[in-house]
């Protein structure tokens, strides 16, 4: 186990250094120029010469192989750099911004999980009933919609019916909780449709699996109420892929919020990191891209090992892969 | 089945009765499903006749008549620069369904050759294909389309290539997935045993096993990419004006008309809606269809 | 022999003419501000802004979200009065002369002024602001430094006396050293960190009525009064700034009484709704921002001045002004290169006889002519039907974005095929810079009204904002004879002169001019809207009537 723990935190290394290599050179293939944005841009009247001595300030000037060895050498012991647009170390400013990502990405899981998860065993528990059939038109329709577009009509929505708006200053989950719960409800809503939809999808078609098998049948013949059977067995067992499922759309989520983020305004990375492509910022591009990969990697391997630890059926399977 | 086999006599007409039939049978089977091919079928031919169908012109704008409610002459209103709304929502539909179909199309195939083909020879060219898919699979999806679409520029082809980069390591993994598997069971041993080229050991066993579950992705990418199409015009890197795309029709100020004109974002978020929605189901009756597990239930 | 009249900044000479143009604009913007009522010291007043300052160095800027911040905190030399844009009244300079020749200026500081970090503020620290805006040290971007390109040489004579000396007589000069991004930073704390080559990004440290308190990068932006301010102590306890980028977010948050005022709605929908709401004030007004399609002169076929005069007769700008004026703001408009309202404006006659100009509203131009002979000149040029031509734009502004949609929808209908490549900021303005383009529409901001403001940065060869590449002797000299004329009707004709040599060529093509949104609670008191949005973002003499 321990080995194979190891193996797999190597290949997340390489993975990680990968992400590395393709950021740095797609931001530096990005048509844009980093010394542009950093002056005046817009205001014309920069010349060539003052844009040459930017670059060189920023060392933009030297080889890429220079520029990426000297990023890569920093990284490794988490140095990720200084933003090129806020002056701050891009930690810092990640440090600051990634609470409310996290917050907002666990609320849409938890309104996920706990209307999703029902759902899908309602459905499953009546299959083919209007109820099950209007579940799953609904689901779908949860998957259908662009995140921004049901974030936008939702704004929309709240504007006219209660003059609701944006808050101007999101307070810290640590500050006062309450108010930042209420206040990151509606992007979590947003942004949580679609995991919502997902996850009764799931459910649903595991659920009817799980209760076509022989154990179902048998615990049925005891005698025991439907509900029982359903809850007790059924969910029980089928809950396995589910929890594979939520894992691997925690990663999913983080890269769904960056549209979200900037609708609501939500002062979270993923606003950052879009506002920092944008501006030609590459440290802090560069630095958020790897650290949401880095989130993606440790979430796969969690959830294997979850995985392996809740049903060792697949624990050689996995080790296999 | 049994419908299928109770007229044998009759032979072309019948055949194509029966073939009638069995889709009749399918769809009432899979009433979702059958309406969700439907619904593409009729958004597909309305897009191929698109200068049929349109009312008006999409780029040309009537100055006269900005943002107008819908109305007896423009159905769904009219947008900031007076143009119709419902003829840039089917000529957008050309664009949209051209980037769903393209993207998921690119994506899926190169995805799944080259999931198929690094999994098949194993290997140190297995180990470089698969780091290299972990590399773009932890990537943010949506980050790697905006960074492909700023890299490549704004146009048609382009935004498809973008939109496929990410689709693709998830097709190679599904199909690296089917593939284990298949090389696992006997029946390739057999045929290599027989003296089967690998290609033809690709070609005529690995591929239809995979097809399924491929088939069933390819339509869901195909939702995901109109609606990552439309989440790049709104981050301002996607399609080029006059062009009309469902994305572009709810960018730029149509989001600032949002409260006094909404009409201009809601069709547009709709038909994008809808369309995902049919992918899906469609993908869902094909699933079932193909599952022999589920056949029945 | 030195003139020694000190002029009186009050009255700068010969704004006078200008104050006449003017003062018809000015009349519909009546402030709500009632002189029967005293105002009330204390509050905190809220505003939004469209986005977070990309840095506060105001000097390296040119975005209006560095300046909305920063205006509160610095001084200038001189600065326009809030009650009427085109009257300097003193700030740090106490006391300005002006040789007889025009060419040596001497500013007289004020005694006692403290910068925010407790520093005095002495005239080294005027003459290194003025000397970093003109040229600035290795690693620092001046994006201004064409506007004091006439000057020769900057001294500190002793404390508080600043005298310049310029190349030529310059009548503008007080204004340009007044553009409100022209501020003074202490030279103690800017000149280590220019060497550095990072500059004053990271802090304001000024010597204006507020001080900045607070910044959180995406969330807020804390003004707080500065005790030890030089002159009348502002009313307001404090500012709160807070970005939100969508316009109607922003709307919201007004009208739900999260913030008391925001200055940034160009989309006219948003401020109508606005206007509706009860105790609420919305105004729009004219700021010296106007909106150009500029063809690469370097590239073919709009070398050819034929061309050019095609694609500016083939523009409707009355149908322009209609449909993008609502998304933009850009609904005004004025006959020649000077902003609406201007004295130097020409007269409908003399804009008439340049092609496509008489579609300006209330000229009566027949358009139906004018694209027929468009559409023979781009024949005689050997333009083919058909042409295809991108006008790269940038996304995220209404100004550039949807005026180059609806740019290329009418020139369509003289058989260029045009497509508009919407891109994202930065990879525009690299496009721009680099001129690899054929044609882009700028909406371009100016800080200011005057002559060699207007004309200078934005059609001279050598102006920041030559976009098209163009290069011209003749012009720049008519420019330069201009701008030092001295009597100010001689200076009225040769203006006119500039303008109509400079029409002629269809180097930039003028569409529109843009005004910007306004609109607060009524409870906010003691803010004039002027023309001129920059010249009135002190919030020294606002006040909140709660």
């Amino acid at each position: 186990m321990a080995d194979y723990i190891l193996r797999r935190l190597g290949i997340g290394l390489v993975t990680l250094l990968g992400v590395a290599v393709m950021v740095f050179f797609i931001m530096r293939i990005l048509p844009g120029d980093a010394a542009v944005m950093m002056s005046g841009a817009g205001a014309g009247a920069v010349s060539e010469k003052e844009l040459a001595e930017v670059r060189s300030k920023l060392g933009l000037d030297r080889s890429l192989p220079v520029q990426f060895a000297e990023w890569a050498g920093k990284v490794a012991v988490f140095d990720l750099g200084t933003s090129l647009r806020t002056g701050k170390p891009v930690i810092e400013d990640i440090a600051r911004r990634f609470p409310y990502t996290l917050q907002v990405v666990v609320m849409a899981m938890v309104i996920a999980v706990l209307v999703g998860v029902p759902m899908g065993v309602l459905s499953a528990a009546f299959p083919g009933s209007w109820g099950d059939q209007a579940l799953r038109a609904l689901s779908i329709v949860g998957l259908a919609a662009p995140s921004f577009w049901v974030g936008l009509i939702l704004i929309l929505a709240l504007v006219w019916m209660f003059q609701w708006s944006a808050p101007l200053f999101w307070e810290p989950f640590w500050v006062s909780p309450w108010k930042s719960i209420t206040q990151l409800f509606w992007p979590a809503l947003a942004v949580g449709m679609r995991q919502l939809a997902l996850i009764a999808r799931m459910t649903r078609s595991i659920m009817l699996e799980v209760l076509g098998e022989d154990f179902i049948r048998t615990a049925r013949a005891k005698g025991l109420s439907e509900w029982a059977v359903v809850m007790r067995h059924g969910l029980r067992n089928g809950l396995l892929p589910v929890v594979t499922l939520i894992g691997f759309e925690v990663s999913a989520l983080f890269g769904g919020l960056i549209v979200t983020e900037t609708v609501f305004s939500v002062p979270g990375l993923g606003q950052y990191v879009v506002t920092a492509i944008l501006n030609r910022d590459y440290p802090a591009a560069q630095g958020i891209v790897l650290i949401l990969a880095g989130i993606v990697v440790l979430g796969n391997l969690t959830v294997d090992l979850l995985y392996g630890a809740l049903d060792p059926r697949t624990r050689v399977q996995a080790a296999d892969k | 089945m049994s419908d299928a086999g109770a007229a044998p006599a009759v032979v072309p007409a019948g055949a194509r009765g029966a073939r009638w039939r069995t889709l009749a049978r399918i769809a009432r089977e899979q009433p979702l499903g059958a309406f969700g091919a439907l619904v593409l079928l009729v958004m597909v031919v309305v897009a191929i006749g698109a200068p049929v169908f349109a009312p008006f012109d999409p780029t040309q704008g009537d100055a006269a008549s900005l943002n107008s409610a819908p109305n007896a002459r423009n159905w769904l209103g009219t947008d900031a620069f007076g143009r119709d709304n419902l003829s840039r929502l089917i000529y957008g539909a050309r664009i949209s369904l051209m980037v769903g179909l393209g993207a998921s199309l690119l994506g899926v195939v190169v995805g799944a050759a080259l999931g198929i083909v690094s999994t098949y020879r194993g290997g140190w060219v297995d180990t470089i294909t698969q780091r290299v898919m972990d590399a773009l699979l932890a990537f943010p999806m949506l980050l790697l389309a905006l960074a492909m679409a700023a890299v490549l520029g704004p146009s048609l082809p382009n935004v498809i290539v973008a939109l496929a980069v990410p689709i693709a390591p998830r097709a190679a993994r599904i199909a690296r997935s089917s593939v284990l598997v298949l090389k696992a069971t006997t029946f390739i041993e057999a045929a290599r045993a027989t003296g089967c080229s690998d290609l033809r050991i690709i070609v005529r066993h690995i591929l239809p096993n995979t097809f399924a579950p491929l088939l069933v992705i390819a339509t869901a990418y195909l939702g995901l990419a109109i609606v990552q199409e439309a989440a790049l015009d709104y981050l301002g890197a996607g399609i080029q004006e006059p062009d009309s795309s469902w994305g572009l029709m709810m960018s730029g100020s149509a989001t600032a008309l949002a409260l006094t004109a909404p009409w201009i974002v809601i069709f547009p978020g709709l038909a994008i809606c809808l369309t995902v929605l049919a992918s899906n189901l469609l993908g869902d009756a094909i699933r079932d269809l193909l599952d022999p597990k589920l056949r029945g239930k | 022999m030195n003139r020694n009249d000190a002029m009186q900044p009050g009255r700068a000479s010969r704004r006078r003419v200008l104050k006449a143009g003017v003062g018809a604009l000015a009349a519909g913007a009546a402030p709500r501000w009632s002189a029967a009522q005293t105002p009330k010291r204390g509050g905190t007043l809220r505003l939004s802004s469209g986005g977070d300052p990309p840095d506060f160095d105001v000097h390296q800027t040119a975005t209006y979200l560095s300046q909305f911040v920063g205006a509160p905190c610095y001084s200038t030399l001189m600065r326009a009065d809030p009650k009427d844009y085109n009257r300097l009244l003193p700030d740090l300079a106490e006391k300005t002369d002006v040789s007889a020749d025009g060419r040596t200026v001497t500013f007289q500081l004020r005694d006692g002024v403290v910068f925010h970090n407790g520093m005095p503020l002495t005239a080294e620290d005027a003459a290194y602001s003025l000397e970093r805006i003109r040229n600035p040290a290795k690693g620092i971007v001046s994006p201004r430094k064409g506007l004091l390109g006439n000057v020769e040489a900057i001294e500190a004579r002793g404390p508080r006396t600043l005298v310049v000396r310029l190349s030529q007589a310059q009548p503008d000069f007080l204004f340009l050293v007044s553009n409100p991004f022209n501020v003074i930073v202490p030279k103690r704390v800017a000149e280590p960190l220019d060497a550095q080559g990072q500059g004053m990004k990271r802090q304001i440290v000024g010597t204006g009525p507020f001080r900045l308190t607070q910044a959180v990068d995406g969330q807020i932006y804390e003004l707080t009064r500065f005790d030890k301010y030089f002159g009348p102590a502002p009313f307001l306890e404090k500012i709160q700034m807070f970005p939100i980028r969508g316009e109607v977010e922003r709307s919201a948050a007004l009208q739900g009484k999260r913030i008391d005022g925001c200055f940034f709605f160009p989309n006219e929908s948003v401020l109508a709704t606005l206007r509706k709401v009860p105790g609420m004030t919305a105004l729009r007004r004219p700021t010296p921002t106007f909106i150009n399609l500029i063809p690469n002169v370097q590239r073919k076929p709009f070398d050819d001045p034929r061309v050019r005069e095609a694609l500016s007769l083939a523009l409707d700008r009355e149908s322009f002004i209609k449909t993008v004026g609502p998304l933009s703001g850009a609904f005004y408009h004025s006959l020649g290169l000077m902003p609406p309202g201007s004295p130097y404006s020409l007269s409908a006659a003399d804009i008439r006889q340049f092609g496509g100009y008489d579609t300006l509203p209330g000229l009566g131009g027949n358009l139906a002519a004018n694209r027929a002979r468009a559409i023979a000149l781009l024949e005689q040029a050997g333009v083919p039907r058909g042409f295809k031509i991108v006008i790269p734009t940038r996304g995220d502004v209404p100004a550039f974005r949807d005026a180059a949609i609806n740019i290329a929808s009418q020139l369509k209908a003289v058989n260029l095929d045009v497509t508009v490549d919407i891109r994202d900021a930065g990879a525009f303005y690299t496009i721009e810079t680099k001129g690899e383009f054929q044609m882009v529409v700028h909406s371009v901001a100016m800080g200011g009204s005057t002559p060699d403001q207007i004309l200078g940065e934005g059609y001279t060869s050598y102006g920041g904002r030559n976009y098209g590449m163009w290069k011209d002797d003749a012009l720049d000299a008519m420019y330069k004879a201009q701008s030092r004329e001295l009597d100010a009707k001689k200076r009225g004709e040769l203006i006119r002169q500039f303008q109509l040599a400079f029409l002629k060529t269809h180097y930039q093509i003028n569409l529109a001019w843009v005004g910007y949104g306004a609109a607060y609670w009524n409870t906010v008191q003691g803010w004039n809207a002027l023309p001129d949005l920059y010249a009135n973002m002190q919030f020294g003499e606002v006040w909140l009537d709660a």
